[in-house]
């Protein structure tokens, strides 16, 4: 390689300094290969390689001074019979009293180490190092052989401290007792479906002398039950006289989730069981009547659109047996509600008396022709499941679902009552068409909007050259159809 | 009430009228939102950002609760892959990654 025709002076300056970087980048590499090897893998606590600096405070900086506080007694010479004394190996790199500040030099100016830890441009305002005021000049017999640089590191962060797994431990232990949990919670809610499915589906049982089809199947050997989820079954009947068939979904807690079991605990929730029966069109008429408990059914009002449309909050009726007081009716018409609480249903279930003993776990029956599902005409009940071995509670609940489906199937309105239910219907009608009619209009109104908007931005993005070629055409056909039509004879 | 009555007059089966059982189709939309695999979802990129042990952890615990309440196989089976992976991702940057520098005190 052929020397530089021209020697830099500032060739010895960057020899200088490459040195000086090069020995910074191993320092550097040196403290990180440490601080690997020394923390503990552990995102916010591995402060142990750090603390060898933060514990070094400026005053360390510099050799101790010969001197030694009044306070403690002058050590003892040492005797012959006493141990020899152990010397720390002088440091490498010792810090010369020529780096410490002299008062001749600019006191803002840092301390700068042999090895130029810091660098005088990037840290500023750093503590100015002050001599100890009164120092007490200590024998020469008396002291040691003094160790020019105290050990940095103290004696306490020697030892590396525990790793604390707490986290570990408890996340670990949560999820083991999550998978055990899973396993026993998911038997649980399936021994509960399997008992009901028991009690009321198979050979002998209400459902099965009601119903030709049972099961989710379509074999004689099909299963009863459909598991949707780890607490979500459903059961499914068809082949019946006034329906089409019946789907029973049962919703238990979710026992198989920790989490949910936990949040249970606080704010308690049943299982429920919703049967949906849906009606042949023919065999349903104008019904729109529910019964639930008053707070229920207050919400139901309120948030259900057929019973919000169409029906009202009934109050009991005077000289006649009526349901339980807990329970509340709602209703198109006093009519329908009469003709639908029969005598049976009070004394079986709904009545003062037997509601307390066989009605606990009912919640709500919803029947509607004006339904918003893609069955208009269904009858809904909800009832509150026992636990898989008192799965006999619920029998006469049950025994209400195909006693409603040949009542309702069988009631016809009176003329009266009809003529009322019709006009309520036809007006509803109407403005469901009419919603319907401005939701079109609306469509076609931004259609309109959005094809006026993109001609326009079509337009402007036309050039100019354009614009008055168009401008000029449009021009000569306006003058066209001004001009006198003129009649042109051939002469003979 | 009941209507137990055996008799070919007094039957109300039809087999005839029966229909089998044909499942609803649900839209992804109408499903229950999984509140469980988005909270995963959550933790697990917080673990990884910001190097939170114990947010991976969390992300963790609620994949599995995610995946224990799991209805729709190919619909929820996507949020919870990428909640573990995350959360998975975390745990192995926060062990086996490099250590974060302690703030200067």
């Amino acid at each position: 390689m052929a020397k530089p025709p021209i020697a830099s002076p500032l060739s010895p300056l960057i020899r200088s300094l490459s040195l000086l970087l090069f020995l910074s980048l191993l320092l550097i590499n040196l403290y990180s290969f440490e601080s690997l090897a020394d923390s503990h893998f552990e995102g916010f606590d591995a402060d142990e390689e750090d603390e060898s600096f933060d514990s070094l405070e400026f005053s360390d900086l510099r050799s101790p001074p010969l001197t030694q506080s009044e306070s403690h007694p002058p050590p003892s010479p040492p005797s012959a019979h006493s141990e020899p004394e152990r010397v720390p190996t002088p440091d490498p790199n010792p810090i010369r009293d020529s780096d410490l500040p002299t008062p001749s030099q600019d006191p803002l100016k840092p301390s700068s180490t042999s090895f130029d830890f810091w660098d005088e441009d990037e840290f500023e305002g750093l503590p100015v190092v002050e001599q100890p005021a009164d120092p007490i000049e200590v024998p020469q017999d008396a002291a040691g052989p003094i160790n020019p640089s105290p050990d940095l590191k103290p004696a306490s962060k020697d030892k590396p401290t525990p790793r604390s797994y707490t986290v570990e431990i408890a996340c670990v232990s949560f999820l083991v007792m999550f998978g055990i949990n899973f396993f026993t919670g998911k038997r649980e809610n399936e021994n509960i479906a399997l008992a009901w499915a028991t009690k009321f589906a198979t050979k002998d049982s209400i459902f099965e002398k009601n119903f030709s089809l049972l099961g989710v199947g379509e074999g004689d050997d099909s299963p009863l039950l459909l598991k949707e989820g780890q607490n979500v079954f459903k059961f499914y009947a068809s082949g019946r006289r006034f329906c089409q068939g019946l789907l029973a979904t049962m919703e238990l807690k979710s026992r198989h989730d920790l989490i949910s079991r936990m949040y249970n605990l606080i704010v308690p929730c049943r299982d429920e069981i919703t049967f949906e029966v849906y009606m042949n069109d023919d065999a349903m008429d104008h019904v729109i009547f529910a019964v639930a408990k008053k707070k229920a059914a207050k919400g139901m009002q309120k948030e259900v659109r057929d019973l919000q449309r169409f029906a009202g909050m009934l109050s009991p009726p005077g000289g006649r047996k009526w349901v339980a007081d807990e329970l509340a009716v709602i209703s198109e018409s006093k009519e329908v509600a009469g003709d639908l609480i029969t005598e049976a249903v009070l004394d079986q279930v709904l009545g003062d008396k037997v509601f307390e003993k066989f009605g606990k776990g009912f919640i709500s029956m919803h029947f509607s022709d004006q339904h918003s599902a893609a069955h208009k005409k269904v009858l809904l009940f909800k009832f509150a499941l026992p636990d898989a071995k008192h799965m006999a509670d619920m029998t006469r609940l049950v025994a209400l679902i195909p006693y409603y489906i040949d009542l309702v199937g069988r009631y016809k309105l009176s003329s009266q009552a009809r003529t009322k239910t019709e006009a309520a219907r036809s007006k509803a009608f109407q403005e469901a068409y009419k919603e319907l009619h401005n939701a079109r209009q609306e469509a076609i109104q931004k259609k309109k909007a959005e094809k006026k908007r993109m001609s326009e931005e079509t337009e402007a993005k036309l050039s100019a050259e354009s614009l008055r070629k168009k401008e000029a055409k449009e021009r000569a056909r306006q003058m066209k159809k001004a001009m006198p039509k003129m009649k042109m004879t051939r002469a003979h | 009430m009941s209507h137990s009555s055996n008799s070919a007059t007094n039957d109300p089966r039809q087999p005839s009228a029966a229909k089998p059982f044909k499942p609803p189709l649900v839209s992804p939309q109408d499903l229950p939102v999984d509140y469980s695999g988005f909270i995963a979802v959550v933790f697990g990129v917080a673990g990884v950002m910001f190097r939170y042990k114990l947010s991976s952890w969390i992300a963790i615990i609620f994949c599995a609760q995610s995946l224990a309440n799991m209805r729709n196989m190919e619909n929820d089976l996507k949020q919870i892959s990428m909640a573990m992976m995350f959360a998975i991702m975390g745990l192995v940057t926060n062990y086996f990654g490099p250590t974060r520098p302690a703030p200067a005190k």
